[in-house]
């Protein structure tokens, strides 16, 4: 996807998590912080030219919805946006920066089936893990923005 | 998980979707996934087709084999979840127009799902009784 366009979707991810009572609403305050993230880490790649920035969408690793002339279709294709950080795993070298953020989500990341989909009990403590983990993550997103724009 | 848990999660999760907004549409079609996955879920543990140790995560990851035999327990729980998920990779994943449709469709197959699968629980009871 376009770097505006996870830019985009960040600011409708955030605006979810500023609806949602972290605790009260914890799976899906978590869900935006963790897509939310992944999108980051993508527009991340597209900025530092390791992915590429296009209208190519994934399914699942290594199939993209690329644009057709009837709509979207699906195609095999090894590179582009990441479902998850390590969904495909990065080959090339990444700065310290990326490799900092891609941490931060795989810290958020291990809380996704034990807290959303299994009964693992929610805490202030888990919540302030990934807040912590996913401001780091932003934080370097917009180091990464202001670099690119100077 | 067991029935009634993934029945508890599947309500948390709608009552949480009820606070966002329309425009919302990402996180929207997400929490009808989820949503709609632990109500498919209970489903399939009260059709006896999977024990309460085995959960579907994404209808998209099991075997084809496995997508059979679900859907020979209820095709039309199983398709529906497929149709949320599948609006994922051009509404969550891409930039695609027609977000916001997309997530009003999530949000309706999620309340017929829900409703299915609350009648196979009182069918289920009423057979326990």
């Amino acid at each position: 996807m376009l770097v505006s366009s996870h830019l985009e979707k960040i600011d409708r991810f955030e605006a979810a998590m500023a609806s949602l009572d972290p605790l009260e609403d914890f799976e899906l305050w978590f869900w935006s912080a963790m897509v939310s993230g992944t999108n980051a880490v993508n527009a991340a790649l597209h900025l530092a030219r390791i992915t590429p920035a296009e209208h190519a969408f994934p399914s699942q690793p290594g199939v993209y919805y690329v644009p057709d002339e009837k709509g979207h279709r699906p195609v095999l294709k090894e590179l582009g946006d990441v479902l998850h950080v390590g969904r495909p795993p990065i080959k090339a070298p990444v700065s310290q920066d990326i490799q900092r953020m891609m941490h931060a989500m795989e810290k958020i990341e291990a809380f996704r089936d034990p807290c959303t989909r299994g009964d693992m009990q929610i805490s202030a403590q888990i919540v302030q893990e990934c807040q912590g983990a996913y401001s780091e993550c932003m934080q370097l997103l917009r180091k990464q923005l202001e670099e690119n724009q100077t | 998980m067991s029935p009634d848990q993934h029945r508890e999660k599947a309500l948390k999760i709608e009552r949480s979707l009820a606070k966002l907004a329309p425009h919302l549409v990402e996180i929207r079609i997400e929490a009808a996934m989820l949503a709609g996955t632990h109500w498919l879920n209970a489903a399939l543990h009260h059709l006896g087709a999977n024990k309460p140790e085995s959960d579907v995560m994404h209808t998209y990851m099991l075997t084809v084999n496995e997508f059979r035999r679900l859907s020979a327990a209820d095709a039309a729980l199983v398709a529906m979840l497929a149709e949320i998920e599948d609006l994922r990779p051009l509404h969550v994943r891409g930039d695609v127009p027609g977000g916001q449709d997309a997530a009003d469709q999530a949000c309706a197959l999620l309340g017929r799902i829900r409703q299915m699968a609350e009648n196979l629980a009182i069918s289920a009871n009423a057979r326990l009784q």
